[in-house]
């Protein structure tokens, strides 16, 4: 079975919360100390993959959406034996879901025919959680979304996938190809590669590719959606003192207030 | 009496055939050296490396510790049992080589007064403090039995047979003074109480006819011993001078090897291949005194960690005919099982306690690199912290902090910031993210400070020193922060480092040279005392507290800096510190070394807790530390023991800060940092 894996690189999401600032001009996080690492759910997303590698045999290819530096989290993909890595330029810091859903659909087509196509359920920097069903959409494929494994069928050109739902997890079987997104579950916890292996990454092939290459006109980066304003929210506390001259008038008074803010929520 | 001048004894009196002895010489010295053959053999399969420089240096060491035994005599039953076997046979030998010198090759020397003084009083005396060391030997290993020891048949075996080589010299001793009538026999005390004894049992004619007997049997049990000896622990009168000689002359701190990553084969090591020419003598020079086990902290709180049978395992090993070196040792043991390998703190207890300066420790590191690098096979919360080590540059996954918030208040510039700066004040990540620690780093900036130093940190270019990773085994990691840190340290130009962590310390001192960072590295413990050496500072309301110290591993052991903390402690408190039952380079360790504060250790095998309590017991009010990873394991065992006692945790910077800060008019502003929580 072939398998593509789509990696996202973000901002580290554990940095200290005072450490965290956002450029409300250009509207996107500032990089500050941060560093930028795998976003965790693409993580799960490759384990899973490899996980059914071991088990069934196949191919894996990583791809990623981004900039030069981007390469890094393929190449942490290929440390973890990821076959083959696609990188595909491009520079626009807050393409929308859209645009990147056509960028990887459009180099998921070049790589050449796929079985399934693993995606994070959500990146830890916008949380938008769209790309992956813009992408089956794209690729005119079904989507599973919120799966926490991937198993084989006895039906040939088909897969069990087990997806969380909020009442519990279902077991669907699909014909493939399909678009899988995948959450977090104690069993796909992201293993660690060898040093050796990591080593070795540097040396293996990496594929780049330009949005050009692939027919992508960049300046549909934000046709979808654009963020209007970014702010890191302010918790505030106003403290008011009702009045009143009996007990009851104060309780008269208070549900009246109460009722007011809900009014104007 | 006849005249002292003309002392001697008649050599190989009563016995004929003295042939036989000569012919019995050649298959004991064969033996003896194909035994002596067959481990330079097996050390010869082992890797380059040199341990033969600086030969003066060597020498000094098989002196103090070979020939004078300054680490055998730390325990004093063993130590003098183990002298008096030991310098008794140095005598014994040198008293046959003058047998040897007078007889075979007819130098008359074994006359007169050096007969009376040495070969007859000496000889005579140091023979029987052989046999009470034999005897307190006996007594040690078979009634009071510690469980430190091996009990093997060899080693009771080879205690026997030295009993029996030196009783029966007596006996031969005794019987020639008793049927000669040796005038000179009152110079033999010990032959002479046997001599006394035969001469109302036996007629002169039993006492030849058993001298005899006993002489050929002294003989073939000597020559017996003497081929059978290569082939057990008694080995190590070779192999243990030989690793004194071979020791590591760097302080322990220094003791992990750098990789070859271009060259190197495997990472890390799993087999006996993997090891040094000198790693294999360790294993052989091992005499299963088994005080390294003693004094392991992990082993002493009850963990499978045993650093003896580490060795004891691996040896067995090198010794299998023909055995294949390849083949993965981990896990074929219950010492040798990852479970043990991941118990290790890496105090180096083990080390400072081998007489014969084998080196535990490092093996252990050696083999977590193999499970880390090759395997990838690590408990999960380390791998948590060597992800975060490599992802944000410090191994406190979730930490609220930042690398410069505990400078809120104080005024602190950054090397960026301040170009003339001579001190780079390094806070170390334990330092700048942990809460408590933070209070003890603004100590140390407030008394550099008032000392008029003019310092720096790196604030947010300060990356961890790469020591967690190091000791749990990712070189790779740790090669990348080294060449990190001394790019950044070398931009700035830093000369002189001054920290507060012993772990960042040794890095500094004693790993970062090996990759070219080379810097005047100061644990703030020594820099504050030369401070206040200097008059910088002065401690004018010192503190009435009772104050114990504990010695922090990386300070203490690995680089033998014990009394600038304990200075310190004096001038705070102007008295000397109480000493624990535990201490100087007989510490024992907070839990926290090695990468194992990021383990959960199970509840009732906590080394922190059985620190607290030797802390406890000293009834002191504080327990000074100099390190911040002691700093939270003693107070997270301190809390768990100390019921309704109030003894508290604190460095001695916060104690020395006291005592000055009480003093001047900057009073009370130290203490801003816990008033900026973090705003969530």
């Amino acid at each position: 079975m072939n398998i593509v894996v789509c990696i996202k690189q973000i901002l580290d999401p554990e940095i200290p919360a005072r450490d965290f600032r956002v450029d409300s001009v250009k509207c996107e996080a500032e990089r500050g100390s941060a560093n930028l690492v795998t976003n965790i759910f693409c993580e799960n997303a490759l384990e899973t993959a490899l996980q059914f590698r071991e088990a069934q045999g196949g191919k894996i290819t990583a791809i990623s959406c981004g900039p030069e530096g981007a390469e890094d989290v393929l190449r942490k993909a290929l440390a973890l034996k990821a076959d083959d890595a696609v990188l595909v330029l491009n520079e626009a810091p807050n393409a929308d879901p859209l645009f990147v859903a056509k960028t990887l659909a459009a180099g998921i087509r070049k790589i050449g025919p796929f079985d399934a196509v693993l995606v994070g359920r959500e990146a830890g920097d916008w949380g938008a959680g769209q790309t992956g069903g813009l992408l089956a959409e794209e690729l005119q494929v079904p989507c599973i979304s919120f799966a926490e494994n991937l198993q084989p069928s006895a039906a040939s050109g088909a897969v069990k996938v087990k997806r969380q739902t909020d009442s519990g997890w279902e077991l669907l079987e699909s014909a493939t190809p399909l678009v899988i997104t995948i959450t977090n579950h104690e069993k796909n916890v992201p293993r660690i590669p060898k040093t050796r292996d990591v080593m070795q990454s540097y040396r293996k092939p990496l594929v780049k590719w330009t949005l050009a290459e692939l027919g992508i006109d960049p300046s549909t980066a934000n046709s979808y959606y654009r963020v209007a304003e970014l702010f890191i929210p302010r918790k505030e506390t106003q403290c008011e003192f009702i009045s009143g001259d009996t007990l009851e008038a104060k309780i008269d008074a208070f549900a009246h207030r109460v009722t007011d803010c809900m009014r104007s929520m | 009496m006849s005249d002292p001048q003309l002392a001697t004894r008649e050599v190989l009196w009563n016995i004929s055939h003295v042939w036989l002895m000569y012919a019995l010489l050649v298959p004991t010295v064969a033996t003896a050296a194909y035994g002596i053959y067959r481990r330079v053999q097996v050390w010869r399969r082992g890797q380059a490396e040199n341990r033969f420089d600086r030969p003066l240096e060597r020498i000094g060491l098989v002196l103090k510790y070979a020939l004078l035994q300054l680490r055998t005599w730390r325990k004093l039953y063993p130590g003098s049992l183990h002298a008096m076997i030991f310098w008794g046979f140095i005598v014994l030998t040198v008293a046959t080589t003058v047998v040897m010198i007078e007889y075979d090759f007819g130098i008359p020397i074994m006359h007169g007064y050096f007969y009376l003084y040495f070969q007859s009083f000496i000889t005579d005396v140091f023979g029987a403090l052989a046999m009470i060391g034999v005897g307190m030997a006996g007594a040690r290993r078979w009634i009071v039995r510690p469980t430190q020891l091996v009990y093997t048949g060899e080693a009771s075996g080879i205690l026997v047979a030295i009993f029996a080589i030196l009783s029966s010299g007596f006996l031969i001793e005794g019987w020639r003074i008793a049927a000669t009538n040796d005038p000179w026999g009152a110079w033999s005390p010990f032959g002479n109480l046997v001599a006394a004894a035969s001469r109302p049992l036996m007629s002169v004619e039993a006492m030849k006819t058993a001298h005899l007997a006993t002489w050929w049997t002294h003989l073939l049990l000597a020559f017996g011993f003497i081929a059978w000896a290569p082939y057990t622990k008694m080995a190590h009168v070779i192999t243990s001078t030989l690793n004194i000689y071979t020791s590591r002359l760097a302080p322990i701190g220094a003791t992990l090897r750098k990789i070859d990553f271009e060259k190197a084969e495997k990472l890390g090591i799993n087999s006996l291949a993997g090891f040094t020419w000198k790693d294999l003598l360790d294993f052989d020079a091992c005499t299963e005194c088994g005080r390294c086990t003693a004094v392991c902290p992990a082993n002493l709180v009850g963990k499978v960690l045993s650093p003896r049978d580490i060795i004891l395992d691996l040896r067995k090993l090198s010794r299998v005919p023909r055995g294949d070196f390849a083949q993965s040792y981990v896990g074929t043991t219950q010492a040798l099982s990852i479970e043990a390998m991941w118990e290790c703190t890496t105090c180096g207890a083990c080390v400072e306690a081998c007489p014969v300066s084998i080196e535990q420790m490092p093996k252990i590191v050696d083999t977590r690199r193999y499970l880390v690098m090759e395997d990838a096979q690590l408990p999960e919360t380390m791998q948590q912290a060597l992800v975060s080590v490599e992802t944000r540059g410090h191994p406190f996954r979730g930490t609220v902090f930042s690398r410069v918030d505990w400078t809120a208040g104080l005024n602190v510039s950054t090397m960026a910031d301040a170009l003339d700066a001579e001190v780079l004040l390094w806070v170390g990540c334990g330092g700048a993210l942990v809460e408590r620690n933070q209070k003890v780093v603004r100590s140390l900036a407030q008394l550099l400070e008032k000392a008029g130093v003019k310092f720096a940190i790196l604030g947010r270019e300060e990356k961890c020193t790469g020591d967690p990773a190091r000791r749990i085994g990712n070189e790779f990691l740790f090669e990348q922060l080294a060449q990190e840190n001394i790019a950044t340290l070398n931009r700035y130009q830093v000369k002189k480092i001054v920290t507060s962590c012993p772990h960042c310390f040794n890095t500094f001192r004693n790993e970062y040279p090996q990759f070219g960072g080379r810097y005047e590295v100061y644990h703030h413990s020594e820099y504050l005392a030369k401070l206040v050496g200097e008059g910088k500072l002065s401690a004018r309301t010192p503190s009435d507290k009772k104050v114990t110290f504990h010695d922090p591993c990386y300070l203490g052991r690995h680089n033998g800096v014990y009394a600038a903390p304990r200075q310190l402690v004096q001038i705070s408190t102007r008295a000397e510190p109480i000493e624990m039952e535990q201490s100087r380079s007989n510490s024992f360790c907070c839990g926290g070394g090695g990468g194992m504060s990021f383990i959960d250790e199970p509840p009732n095998q906590r080394v922190n807790q059985e620190r607290a309590r030797q802390i406890l017991a000293t009834d002191a009010d504080v327990v000074a530390v100099g390190c911040p990873f002691c700093m939270t394991m003693l107070e997270d065992g301190i809390n768990a023991r100390r019921g309704d006692r109030d003894t508290k945790v604190m460095d001695v910077a916060e104690l020395l800060w006291q005592a000055v800060e009480h003093a001047s008019s900057s009073g009370g502003r130290g203490d801003r940092a816990e008033n900026t929580k973090p705003e969530i």
